[in-house]
Order: structure tokens, then sequence, then C-alpha cells
């Protein structure tokens, strides 16, 4: 009986000792498991969200404004004295192939060079990495590194052309419109006519002129091509994306 | 002007095999193994039968020495009308689009095998391994194609990439799919011009007229598949006179 008591107060105890570690071990799990699932979640669906690491942006190698070169309002020279006006480039003057091939396809430094052989202040930091990438200043001609910031799923074909071509004869079916280019889809639309390669591009990529760095806007998921491609009457047989 | 979408489901893909043309070359088996990012063979692999050759050319001999003759076939995915590796799928990998084709889904199969058990024909090939190029191999992989990893099934496609690319340059020249507009990688290879493969929904292409021929069979017709490939038989001099066919 003695014996049994003391068995008993001795298994109380160490329970007493392990059971606030117990508890606490728990709590870490919990949390664990909770970020893990938050994790698969946000990755799984939709657009994640840029706090579990999943920015939509990256810093590219050389800080390319598309506000400047895309753009449309003034903005600040980059000296900051003069107050200029954007470029509004095409996005086709750059992203040549995107008319005719599969991918949009990012311009060769030699093609930076069209304009900044002569334009641009020798002083900036960004030009001066253009320059040294294009082989002028002494430098070693090399490509320049650009990191890319709309990735599909994997497994899935994505042709930018047919893309274009529907959309651009079809502008009722383009989205996000960006406040420069309503008039002219508008006015497309009400007469049935057709609307500039560069028009179109907002369905999936949002307004680039206005964004400083760019950063994937849209999920770019397989449910947002099946929606589109069922609003479209354009085929969502497997094989035509997944082969 | 509206522009409609690609057409899809207007066209029926579908083979012939003037198998009297074929000399065994295997111009078809390396064309295809490049279109289709398909892993290179080992004798290993061959020995423990886990080669893989979305078209292979099975040799016959026929006769006694020294009168023996070799008999060549070209044998792929027949991409079957009635197939018996599609109900079989659990997860509908493996189905029949609207365009006649027998498509296998990558990304949604799992690696059951059953379609693999099931096809007649033995065209249906499991990656037993993760594929390995050499190195100086790596850039010559399609882009258009994908790379099936380890634990899927592959199969003939039909090159559903070239497909896609005829229908959408057709799209793009605001024109109707020629005959001939579409080849597949083994078609394109073949120096005999013994494979060709079109729209059999359209009487008019030379792959429907080529079905109508008098020494047209499909493989292993006594099972119903109604495959879309349609074989020739080989004409033999010999037997010719008494106006029998050898088939095969």
């Amino acid at each position: 009986m003695e014996y049994m008591k003391e068995r008993n107060r001795t298994a109380s105890l160490r329970f007493k000792i392990i059971f606030p570690f117990i508890a606490l071990g728990g709590l870490v799990v919990t949390a664990a498991m909770a970020a893990i699932t938050v994790f698969i979640l946000t990755a799984w669906m939709g657009q994640p969200i840029p706090v579990f690491g999943f920015e939509q942006t990256f810093d590219q190698p050389i800080a390319f404004p598309h506000t400047r070169h895309a753009g449309t309002g003034m903005m600040k020279s980059v000296d900051g004295t003069q107050e200029l006006q954007a470029l509004g480039l095409d996005c086709t003057f750059c992203h040549r192939t995107v008319t005719t091939q599969l991918n949009a396809g990012v311009p060769a430094v030699q093609q930076c060079m069209f304009c900044h052989q002569a334009i641009g202040p020798q002083s900036s930091p960004e030009l001066q990495k253009l320059r040294a990438a294009a082989g002028l200043d002494g430098a070693v001609k090399t490509p320049v590194d650009w990191r890319r910031i709309h990735r599909l799923p994997d497994h899935v074909r994505f042709v930018h052309e047919a893309h274009i071509r529907y959309l651009t004869a079809n502008p009722e079916a383009i989205n996000n419109v960006p406040e420069q280019n309503k008039a002219a889809v508008q006015s497309a639309v009400q007469s049935n006519g057709q609307v500039m390669p560069s028009m179109v591009c907002s369905t999936c990529h949002g307004d680039v002129a206005s964004m400083d760095k760019v950063k994937q806007v849209e999920p770019l998921k397989m449910g947002q091509c099946v929606n589109c491609h069922r609003d479209n009457n354009a085929p969502t047989d497997c094989a035509v994306c997944h082969h | 002007m509206t522009t409609q979408p690609e057409t899809f489901g207007k066209h029926r893909w579908g083979m012939t095999i003037d198998v009297d043309r074929c000399t065994g070359c295997q111009a078809c088996v390396i064309a295809c193994q490049a279109e289709n990012n398909v892993p290179l063979n080992t004798e290993q692999q061959y020995e423990r039968g886990r080669a893989i050759a979305w078209i292979r050319v099975e040799r016959y001999w026929e006769g006694e020495f020294p009168n023996v003759k070799a008999r060549f076939i070209p044998i792929l995915c027949q991409h079957c009308e009635n197939a018996p590796c599609e109900p079989v799928c659990p997860v509908y990998a493996t189905y029949h689009n609207a365009e006649g084709l027998n498509v296998q889904v990558y990304n949604r199969c799992v690696g059951t095998k059953y379609c693999a058990n099931g096809c007649p024909y033995i065209v249906r090939f499991f990656n037993w391994w993760e594929p390995v190029w050499p190195e100086t191999l790596r850039n010559q992989l399609n882009p258009d194609v994908t790379v099936r990893s380890r634990g899927i099934m592959e199969k003939c496609s039909f090159c559903q990439q070239r497909i896609r690319r005829g229908v959408r340059q057709a799209a793009r020249e605001s024109r109707e799919l020629r005959d001939g507009d579409i080849q597949t990688a083994c078609q394109q290879a073949c120096p005999t011009e013994a494979i060709v493969f079109g729209d059999i929904a359209n009487p008019e292409t030379r792959v429907s007229k080529m079905r109508k021929d008098d020494r047209a069979y499909r493989m292993l017709e006594s099972l119903n598949t109604d495959p879309a490939i349609v074989y020739l038989a080989a004409v033999d001099p010999d037997k010719a006179a008494t106006g029998e066919a050898a088939h095969g």
C-alpha cells in the first residue's frame, strides 16, 4: 500500500514537470501546421499573398521603368529638374515577337541601344549598366540577365500570337482596360472594329505602363484560362494547351 | 470584324501507312524520338523490356532459307475509336477528344499503368525513371513538348504540337487548313512516303482517298478497336499473280 502511494506521487510529479513542455510543444506544432496550411492554400488558390515570400515582383538587374517608356503622362526627368512627357511607346515596339510567336520576347540589348546610344544622361547609373552590357565604354558585351515575372503553371503551352490575334479583333473580350486605353477600346467595340495589339495586353498583364516595377496582377492559373476560354467559345480540350 | 478562336473539333485526324513502301529504315523512329523528347533507350533498357519508342518498326521473316523475305511494319498508337486504354483510366488522364485523338494528359496521369495493360498494340510506355539526356543533347529538346517525368505514361500524340501549330498558322492567314499543312515527324522523315497523315473527315484529302484502297486493313481488326490508322497491305510480286495480298 505504501509502495503504491509512493509510486503515484512520483508519477504525478513527473507529469507536473513534463506538462508545460507538452502544452508548449502542442502549441508550436499547431502553429506550424497552420502556417503550412496557409502556405499550401495560398500557393494553390488564386494569387498568392506576398507575406509568405510570394512577392509578385523582383528587382531587375537594370531598373527598367515601364512608366517612362510606355506611360503617357508627365513625369520628372532623371535629374529631377524638368517635367517631361513619358514616351508612350507601343508594347510591340520592344516585345516584337508577341504578334507572331509563342513568346512575347524580351528585347536584345542592341534594341535598347537604338535610342540609348544617343538619348539619356551619361550620369544615370542604370544607363551606365546598359552601356556596359552593350559593350560600350570598354566593357565586354553581356546579355542582361532579366528576371522573369510572369510565370505560368507547369505543363501548359501558352501562345501569345493566337491570343493577341483574337483579342485585337474582339475588343469586347479585353479585361483590365487601363484609363488611357478606355476610349480606344470603347470605340472599337462600338464600331465592331479592331484595336492595336498593345491594347489587349492588359487582359493578363494589367496596366504595365503605370508600373515602376512590373508585377503580376492576375493569378494566371488554369481556372482563369478556362473561364476566359469558355466565355469566348475557345477550345477547352486538354490537349490544346497540355501536350 | 470578328475573328473566331482557333477551330477545334472540325477535323478528325487519321493516318495511313503503306506497308508495301516501308523499307524498315527506322527514320521514323529517330524522327519521333527527336521531335517528342523521347528519352534515349539503352541496351539495358531493351533487355529489361523498359524501352520507350512511340513508333517502332517490327520485322518479320517470311519463308525458308535461302528464299527469305523481310517484312516491316511500323507500329504506333492507333488512336482507336473504341480504345481499350480509355475507360480503365481512373483519373481521366487518357480520353478521346473531339478531333479523334487519343489524348494522354501528362499532368493528370498518376501512373496506374492500367491503360498499358489494356492496349493490344503495346504502344503505351511507362516512365520507370526520370529521363536523362547526355549533356550534348540538352539543347535539342523540343520546347513545344513536355518532358515526361518519372511515374507517368506516355504514347504517340499524333504530333499534337504540330497539329496546333498548323491550325494556328491557318487561322493567322485567315484560310482553311489545307491538306498536307500538318505533317507528323514520322511522316516528314519517311523517305518512301509510306506514312500519310491528315484529316479523315474531309473526303478530298490524300489520307481519306488512301483509306479506300483495296489493300486497306486495320491492325487487329477482330478486336473492334476501330483504329484511326489504316495500313495498306504489302504486295508480294510472287503472290500477286494469284491475287493474294501478303499481310504485314
